[in-house]
């Protein structure tokens, strides 16, 4: 016998069953169910964490994972579930990353539900001074990826006594950076990156609205919503909120597309940097979603108004300009409809459901609402821009 | 050493990294097998042990023997020993620590080089000489041969046109070429497992010459055998024609949004399924960079095609399932159901009017298309 028999032989510690890999032997086509993620934005003292805990600590029933660092590899990711506490780091080394589609933060959330069971929500908190408009495409993956997550929403909580502030004359580390990398914002209104989680935001949370008088906070809604006229605005101190679903949770805001009614009339233009505008105009013929593609490459990708052929409006057209988010609804000729969504320059144009027939009064018409920097003071030269490139044949 | 790749802990389900400590049967075998103590190197003794089994006549084994493998294929270890580069060969950035920090650096996610004359000329020779080495390779194709072997003819052959051969080292992968046989979808490293009469195996190389990478892949037939399986064949081919067609459509203009479309819709027509999780992607100085090219449909793909700019498209194939499941070497990424997968790739250069396939075949390179096996 050899000393490496002997090795062999020496007694096993007993292994628990318990600890052996799970059976991964299963071959799903499709997941069954995908768990929706939530961006929870806002900066330091904003009332993020106490939202967050107050969430997790509420009797709800639900199981939520609140996640802290995800998408930074200097930093153990920390999940916070039913008060337990874990930290990971982030599985960096796992295979070819540049050629993989996925990104390395999604698939540590992946992995992490593999091994911990799935959750029913996942509110993912990013850093005070995370411009949302650079992460929320990571998580808008194609469905064909068939991610066992998907991107919910954007949640922005505002501060409503410092707000003003931090619009206004935001410090240099409160700055957004231009990701335009061909020129600079140049001699344009500053941009804060409170400017970029509002207009981000499918939601706002307006709090600590206990520091402020009613005609501040009147005034400090106004203002988000000269911003971001479609987000949702809720209004709470101490981040308390007596209804989480629907406010901070089930916002399907990029799959639904419930209503881009404005929340106010007419257009405001209270805020120098960054507006909300909409173009509306009667349904189209089916051939021409192709146009409107064209259009959002243009506007979105390269960033180019698509000068329209025959110019009437005396507002100049708008030169130096970023979409932060567009959505929009196509109703076509044929009686079906498709929904456009996007965030900075990734979009789609799906198939939307069946519209519901029970408001008939209303007739029914396109609408693309455009939220970002640069848009102009009027609408006009974006419609004709619009009606231009649908007339092209 | 700070800089070293964390080590995890081999310790079975231990999440812990690994120390210093090895276990010393692998350390005289030469495995590398780390844990994070003794307790765990104790508690996991009845699994790890295993591993110590060496076939005897050839002195193989399975490093993973736990591992819930999908299909037939097991690894073969030990690797042979790291293959060296002469130092006059220019070696890429990641060639001392594994890290590809070129690539890493921010340039925006859809900033994507546009190559001039001069760099589009090193493009054409490092494809040009990624092509022959790859003719190489395949021409040892036989049943027999081991994928090591293979990785040998790749190594030298870079060696012998001054290149350096990309996948080493490449976020440490730890071989010249990557070998990936029958379920195996991408990233297969070479190791001791002898071909078989009826295996189909992709053959990836990609060469650092100059300061530009070449990235072409093929799969191939082993012995008669696989010529006679309606499977492969049907795969193999599909897979095929899902890259000449979505080249087809490569010109000024393209959307990077619409191969995908085409390459989904013909492998559907084949009763064949699309590998989502790994895409194409740019190519120049860097190995991998914008833009990002997906194979399958209905994707988001942000950007158009424009004269100058370099990138691949490389689409998987699956007979059966599209998901894939990636072996706990970090690389080997083989079907989830264990069924046949193949893989077609070349670098491409958007010209004026069209496209150039850099890495395109040569009159006498060895492979091509098959008809499918006389219907029973």
């Amino acid at each position: 016998m050899s000393a490496d028999f002997e090795d062999e032989d020496a007694p096993p510690e007993l292994i628990d069953v318990s600890a052996m890999p799970a059976d991964q032997t299963s071959v799903d086509e499709e997941p069954t169910t995908r768990v929706p993620i939530t961006l929870v934005t806002g900066y330091l003292g904003a009332g993020k964490t106490t939202l967050l805990n107050y969430i997790l600590t509420e009797k709800h029933g639900k199981k939520i994972a609140v996640i802290m660092n995800a998408m930074d590899i200097e930093k153990p990711m920390t999940v916070n579930q039913g008060g337990q506490e874990v930290t990971e780091w982030m599985e960096v080394g796992n295979g070819c990353i540049c050629c993989s589609v996925k990104d390395s933060g999604v698939m540590a959330i992946e992995s992490l539900m593999e091994r911990r069971g799935t959750f029913d929500y996942i509110l993912l908190e990013t850093t005070g001074l995370a411009d949302p408009g650079n992460i929320a495409p990571i998580f808008w993956m194609d469905e064909g990826l068939g991610s066992s997550i998907y991107l919910d929403g954007i949640v922005t909580l505002v501060d409503a006594k410092n707000i003003t502030r931090l619009l206004d004359e935001p410090a240099p580390e409160e700055k957004a950076e231009s990701h335009d990398v061909h020129h600079d914002h140049g001699s344009g209104p500053v941009l804060s990156m409170a400017h970029m989680q509002i207009s981000h935001a499918d939601v706002v949370i307006l709090n600590k609205t206990d520091l402020v008088t009613d005609q501040e906070l009147e005034a400090v809604r106004d203002r988000v919503a000269s911003i971001n006229s479609v987000a949702k605005i809720h209004v709470t101190d101490h981040s308390q909120t007596p209804q989480i679903e629907g406010v901070v949770l089930d916002l399907h805001a990029y799959d639904h597309l419930a209503d881009l009614d404005f929340s106010k009339k007419g257009h405001s233009h209270m805020d120098p940097a960054i507006s909300t505008t909409a173009i509306v105009r009667p349904p189209i013929p089916a051939d021409k979603v192709d146009c409107v593609d064209a259009w959002l490459r243009s506007v979105l990708w390269d960033t180019k108004f698509p000068a329209p052929a025959k110019s009437v409006s005396s507002e100049p057209h708008p030169v130096d300009f970023e979409i932060h988010r567009l959505k929009g609804i196509l109703i076509l000729n044929d009686g079906s409809s498709r929904i456009i969504q996007a965030v900075r320059d990734v979009f789609e144009i799906r198939d939307a459901e069946p519209i519901s027939t029970e408001d008939k009064s209303k007739p029914l018409q396109c609408k693309i609402v455009l939220i970002g920097r640069g848009l102009g003071s009027s609408v006009e030269p974006w419609q004709e821009s619009f009606e231009s490139c649908l007339a092209a044949k | 050493m700070a800089e070293a790749a964390k080590r995890k802990c081999r310790g079975v389900d231990c999440p812990n990294d690994a120390g210093t400590l090895q276990c010393p049967t692998c350390l005289k075998s030469g495995t590398d097998s780390f844990f994070c103590s003794q307790d765990c190197f104790k508690r996991s003794w009845s699994e790890h042990k295993s591993i110590h089994k060496k076939n005897p006549a050839t002195g193989t084994f399975n490093p993973y023997p736990s591992f819930p493998y999908s299909g037939s294929l097991r690894p073969v270890y030990p690797l042979s020993a790291k293959r060296t580069i002469p130092k006059t060969i220019p070696h890429p950035d990641y060639a001392r620590d594994g890290i590809p920090r070129s690539e890493q650096k921010l340039i925006g996610r859809h900033n994507i080089t546009i190559l001039n004359k001069e760099e589009q000329e090193g493009m054409r020779k490092v494809c040009r000489l990624a092509r022959e080495v790859l003719d190489a390779a395949a021409r040892e194709l036989k049943p027999g041969v081991t994928t090591d072997y293979i990785d040998e003819v790749v190594h030298k052959a870079c060696i012998e046109r001054d290149s350096y051969p990309s996948p080493l080292n490449y976020m440490n992968f730890p071989k010249s070429v990557c070998t990936s046989i029958n379920e195996t979808i991408c990233h297969g490293i070479p190791d001791q497992r002898p071909l078989q009469d009826g295996d189909i195996i992709n053959i990836d190389v990609t060469l650092y010459h100059k300061g530009f990478h070449g990235d072409i892949n093929e799969t191939y037939y082993v012995g008669d055998k696989a010529l006679a399986n309606p499977d492969a064949v049907r795969v193999v081919e599909t897979s095929r024609e899902c890259l000449d067609q979505s080249i087809d459509l490569v010109k000024p203009g393209m959307l990077f949004r619409e191969p995908g479309n085409v390459i989904e819709k013909h492998a559907k027509g084949r009763n064949c399924s699309v590998v989502k999780s790994y895409c194409g992607h740019g190519i120049n100085q860097l190995f991998h960079c914008a833009p990002n090219i997906p194979h399958y449909a209905k994707n988001k793909a942000v950007g158009t095609a424009k004269p100058g700019m370099c990138f691949t498209i490389e689409p998987m194939i699956n007979i059966g399932t599209h998901r894939d499941r990636t072996w706990p070497d970090d690389w080997t990424s083989t079907t989830q159901d264990g069924s046949l997968s193949a893989q077609f790739e070349h670098t491409l250069l958007v010209t004026e009017d069209g496209v150039e396939v850099l890495t395109a075949r040569l009159p006498d390179s060895p492979g091509g298309p098959v008809p499918m096996p006389s219907a029973a």
